[in-house]
């Protein structure tokens, strides 16, 4: 091995470390005896863990992700599996027209859409709902679900489907028994991502969410802004926890397919 | 079925997710230009207050500069690495892949909070500075233009990791050994062969970083200190503290044109619409 290679790999790992490493530099600084964050911890306990589920202004929080996260999964794995079937079936410039339309939210800075719809719900009374929050993350989320249906149609294979209808099938039959199965993986993985989108999401949040419906993220926002104390570190922990799992549901999703 | 009805059929399908794509996204944003030009001197007051001001202008240059800046460190660092990926062992290449994809799985603010935990007067960096003795007292590593930058740099990486990835693994090895073969250095084989062959990837990762940048809220309003502003933290300001809707519209609507002319020059390019398939 000559010294290019070795100092290539050397970068690499030190990369690597860059990039993983910071993040899970929170979780020890969770389990935390004192009252306030040093890293290393002096003192290990799992006290602020007690503080995280047991004070309801931090377990409510969770609870309202999980709730904003699981409806804006089932609305955008609904819609989106439908527009990506909608799509497959309509001519070349339909489906870039589409394409642009459903894009927009993902080049869009996201501040810019936080006041775009912060401004628009202040008007119709929406601030501070579930309902608002939902519908900021179904239009984050949609694109990622179109786009992994849209996949998995564009690799099915049409005879298939033209054998059922000679069978006699007819399109609904067609749809449950034939093209969902086939693109079941593709709608699982952009359902991942839909929950992911919606649970991470801090920008568009911290203008939607108000005292009653306060996600997660936004809370964490609120407390680093000022002093905050090792069950910040508990929070942020437990979306690090989440995320990995929804990554390795990814991967198996992904190793299912291929 | 006939066409008529197949087309319907189609629509219908589609008609759902349009409704979302316009209620939530056209209409909030045709609003919010709307209000852009709502000020009370006139319609355009409001861009006339952020364009002539200095406060303002160095706002805009600053932004501008931290966006390009962030690119360029990005893609000096992706492009080993995307390299090194196309050379690795099956293992060792699935072990670097884990570790440039898992922080994209990761929030925004929880990889934001951890630079925050690192880089603080009495955090790890600083406790190593001061028990190695290479400065007496703690480093301010916090609140300023050096924080913003590697915290960038941590969120963005993967985004310029991946396209130049693509690019490179389609290159044919056999190009680079009849290179080789013709008794060019290895310096001249990645000036003339290799780096021309990736230039879409780097251009594409160029994009991505630098769209991304140009619109980052959290990080550095977390990790910049007042002489960091950007556009998008002149925003939220001109929103929460100031509650001036004209103005926060108007320079919500600057950021929005600085983004689609980004996009519509690299759109001629690169593949802009693969932005939401680096996404994780």
């Amino acid at each position: 091995m000559n010294l290019g290679r070795i100092s290539l790999n050397a970068f690499v790992a030190l990369t690597a470390a860059f990039l993983v490493l910071p993040i899970l530099a929170i979780v020890p600084a969770a389990f935390s005896a004192q009252s306030f964050i040093r890293l290393p911890p002096d003192a290990w306990s799992v006290r602020w863990w007690g503080t995280f589920f047991n004070d309801d202004s931090w377990r409510v929080t969770l609870l309202a992700s999980l709730r904003v996260a699981a409806i804006t999964t089932v609305v955008s794995v609904v819609v989106g599996t439908a527009a990506a079937l909608g799509i497959a079936r309509s001519g070349p410039r339909m489906r870039a027209l589409l394409t642009g339309l459903f894009l927009g939210p993902v080049v869009t800075p996201a501040i810019v859409l936080a006041v775009a719809l912060y401004s628009m719900a202040r008007a119709t009374g929406l601030v501070g709902t579930t309902v608002a929050l939902v519908i900021a993350h179904t239009t984050l989320a949609l694109p990622f679900v179109v786009l992994n249906v849209g996949v998995s149609l564009d690799s099915l294979d049409r005879r298939l489907l033209l054998a059922a209808a000679g069978l006699g099938a007819d399109d609904f039959r067609i749809f449950r028994s034939v093209t969902l199965p086939l693109i079941a993986p593709g709608v699982a993985g952009g359902a991942v991502f839909a929950f992911v989108t919606s649970f991470d999401e801090v920008v568009l949040s911290i203008f939607l969410a108000g005292p009653t419906v306060k996600t997660l993220p936004v809370r964490i926002w609120e407390e680093i802004r000022l002093a905050y104390t090792p069950v910040v570190a508990v929070g942020a922990t437990v979306m690090i926890v989440l995320a990995l799992g929804a990554a390795s549901a990814s991967r198996l999703l992904q190793r299912k397919r291929s | 079925m006939s066409s008529r009805a197949y087309r319907l059929g189609s629509l219908a399908l589609i008609a759902p997710a349009i409704l979302i794509a316009v209620s939530a996204f056209l209409v909030p944003l045709a609003r919010l230009i709307g209000l852009s030009f709502s000020a009370k001197g006139g319609p355009f007051v409001a861009y006339a207050h952020l364009l002539g001001d200095d406060v303002y202008a160095r706002v805009f240059a600053n932004t501008f500069i931290i966006a390009v800046v962030v690119t360029l460190v990005a893609l000096l660092v992706a492009f080993p690495i995307a390299f090194a990926l196309t050379r690795l062992s099956r293992t060792w290449r699935g072990i670097v892949f884990a570790c440039v994809l898992m922080p994209l799985w990761i929030s925004v603010l929880v990889r934001t909070f951890s630079w925050m935990l690192l880089l603080e007067r009495n955090g790890p960096i600083n406790r190593f500075v001061v028990a190695t003795g290479l400065s007496e007292q703690p480093l301010s590593l916090l609140f300023n233009h050096a924080a913003v930058l590697i915290g960038m740099v941590h969120v963005l990486l993967p985004y310029a990791v991946l396209p130049i990835y693509a690019a490179l693994v389609r290159i044919d090895p056999a190009l680079l050994r009849a290179s080789e073969g013709l008794g060019a250095s290895a310096a001249t084989t990645f000036r003339r062969v290799l780096f021309p062959l990736a230039l879409t990837g780097v251009a594409t990762a160029a994009t991505f970083t630098f769209l991304l940048a140009l619109g980052f809220f959290v990080t550095p309003a977390l990790l910049g200190g007042a002489s960091s502003l950007t556009l998008s933290m002149l925003i939220d300001g001109f929103v929460t503290e100031r509650l001036d809707w004209p103005l926060a519209a108007a320079a919500s609507v600057l950021l929005l044109i600085a983004a689609l002319v980004v996009v519509a020059i690299a759109a001629r390019f690169v593949p802009v619409g693969a932005l939401a398939r680096v996404h994780r």
